[in-house]
């Protein structure tokens, strides 16, 4: 009886205790977003193993394989092959596994029930972003000790490697997650990503140098985010070959902008 | 008043019904359950197997300042295998792990056919998923490059070979493995190798020889053998040794696959 008899309401001990709190500021922010980073790598932790795997042998793969559509792989076309691995490991997680796992948590339900959890939606969606950025890291730098093993490549790594990493990550992931959120069909997302991947990989200048393609066709890379990301990790990784990066930079800028923008619209609506 | 129809209404049928007939009828019903359940997503999937395959022919020119004969023919003649596996082996499966996600996947197997008529149906639908899409590409390829194709009967053979080898394995991969999750990790795995590490799209002297002799005892070396033998003149000794190939690989997927379905739960 004593023990009851402190707590204001003994009918409901529980709930006044949780109306006086604040739930807004940045405290309650980052709390929540510490939250939100346990429970998705908590509900991920069966699959990172697997998918930080896949990453790493998807990014390491295409830099072998690249290589084989060459009958000789000669210096010029190892160093755009080397060069341009990692920012192909980049793509395929925030365009491809990221918008898949939005699918699939649809799928499931998951979808709706994190989004009925009281925490920000902004902090949700943060939580997923620095997940998946973690996770793309290791086969992005293995991508790369792979290539320069295989084609003995010489890189002349500069400080710029680190604004182009972040940069082409943040591009990749925000583009992803706006695009998986926007379009409500969980099909037609699981098409438009695959045909997204089958055009950055064919088409986009990423393995071979950019003069190889119709003006036309490189017009239209320069505001796409691909061929950016390219220039940008090739211009921190060597010395001399992509001079021009500032344009670049303001593309994937703005398709981070445009990404992180549909992604606050679809969770900012009520329905 | 009790007329015959309505006895029979009532009463259970005293026959079994086997054989021939009850098979095709069931195949028709299942082939149409497909086709009408599909119907979206396989125009959809027509389209854009023309949009990728067609992609593929056009843009393996842009990897060259300019294009060698070899590397373009290779990959005219290896885009239609992966048309022909497209549905069977990558989208099947992950169909199929949709419908366990989404709970369909018990309905259908709740339904009163046989396994052989189901793989049938599918088979079908994987044909109907392929062809036109490789019909495209390979007229484009030739419009393109100006190729020295020799399109010789044994593509019959070849187109369904491949096709029957590709489904086989889907389905294997897709009722033989539990886990949906599982099952669209290997088919991603495939798209990845029969894009990059099984001398699909290109010579197989382009890849290290350990690789060469380890893709012998995958199918999709000799898929690649047997189309490739019908739609070009060039002699390839490997033909037959690649239709025995194929064939383990069609019974062991099958069986397999059918080993599973038949199993109580």
């Amino acid at each position: 009886m004593t023990a009851l008899s402190t707590l204001a309401d003994p009918l409901h001990p529980f709930e006044t205790q949780h109306r006086t709190e604040l739930r807004s500021g940045v405290s309650y922010w980052l709390a929540s977003m510490a939250t939100m980073l346990r429970f998705d790598f908590g509900r991920m932790r069966e699959w990172a193993a697997m998918m930080v795997l896949i990453q790493m042998c998807m990014g390491a793969g295409m830099v072998i394989m690249y290589g084989f559509f060459y009958p000789q792989v000669t210096a010029s076309r190892a160093l755009f092959i080397a060069t341009g691995a990692p920012t192909l490991a980049l793509i395929p997680l925030g365009f491809v596994m990221l918008p898949g796992g939005i699918v699939q948590q649809k799928l499931e339900g998951t979808f709706e029930y994190i989004w009925s959890m009281p925490a920000p939606r902004s902090a949700q969606a943060a939580s997923t972003f620095l997940l998946y950025t973690l996770l793309a890291l290791p086969g992005t730098a293995l991508a790369l000790l792979v290539a320069v093993w295989r084609y003995d490549v010489p890189l002349s790594i500069s400080p710029l490697l680190i604004p182009s990493a972040l940069a082409c990550a943040l591009v990749s992931i925000t583009v992803g997650y706006g695009m998986a959120l926007a379009i409500k069909s969980p099909m037609v997302t699981n098409l438009v990503c695959n045909a997204l991947i089958f055009v950055v990989l064919l088409f986009s200048p990423i393995v071979y140098p950019a003069s190889q393609l119709p003006v036309w066709l490189l017009d239209v890379h320069r505001v796409l985010p691909f061929y950016n990301m390219a220039v940008v990790m090739r211009a921190g990784l060597t010395s001399g070959v992509e001079t021009q990066v500032g344009a670049s930079f303001i593309v994937l800028a703005a398709w981070t902008v445009a990404g992180c923008v549909v992604t606050a619209w679809v969770i900012g609506r009520r329905r | 008043m009790i007329d015959a129809g309505a006895t029979s209404f009532i009463a259970p049928r005293s026959t079994v019904t086997r054989g021939v007939d009850r098979w095709t009828r069931d195949y028709a019903s299942m082939l149409r359950w497909h086709l009408v359940s599909l119907r979206l997503w396989l125009m959809v999937l027509t389209v854009v197997q023309v949009l990728s395959g067609v992609g593929f022919v056009l843009g393996i020119s842009l990897f060259f300042a300019h294009i060698p004969v070899t590397a373009a023919l290779f990959v005219s003649t290896g885009v239609p295998v992966i048309n022909l596996l497209m549905v069977g082996l990558i989208l099947g499966p992950q169909l199929v792990a949709d419908q366990k996600s989404s709970g369909s996947y018990e309905y259908l197997r709740s339904m009163p056919v046989s396994r052989s008529v189901s793989a049938a149906a599918w088979y079908t639908v994987c044909l109907i998923g392929g062809i036109p899409a490789m019909v495209v590409s390979l007229v484009v390829a030739q419009l393109r490059y100006d190729l020295p194709l020799h399109i010789s009967p044994m593509i019959v053979p070849a187109v369904l070979a491949t096709a029957l080898a590709g489904t086989m394995l889907g389905y294997a991969l897709a009722h033989a493995i539990g886990s949906p999750m599982a099952t669209r990790l290997i088919t991603q795995l495939c798209v990845f190798v029969i894009f990059g590490f099984a001398p699909i799209l290109f010579p197989i002297t382009q890849m290290p020889g350990w690789l060469a002799d380890l893709n012998w005892w995958f199918p999709f070396r000799h898929m690649a053998v047997i189309i490739r033998a019908a739609l070009t003149s060039v002699p390839d000794s490997t033909v037959t040794q690649a239709y025995l190939v194929l064939g383990v690989w069609v019974v062991a997927s099958a069986a397999a696959a059918g080993w599973v379905l038949g199993r109580r739960q």
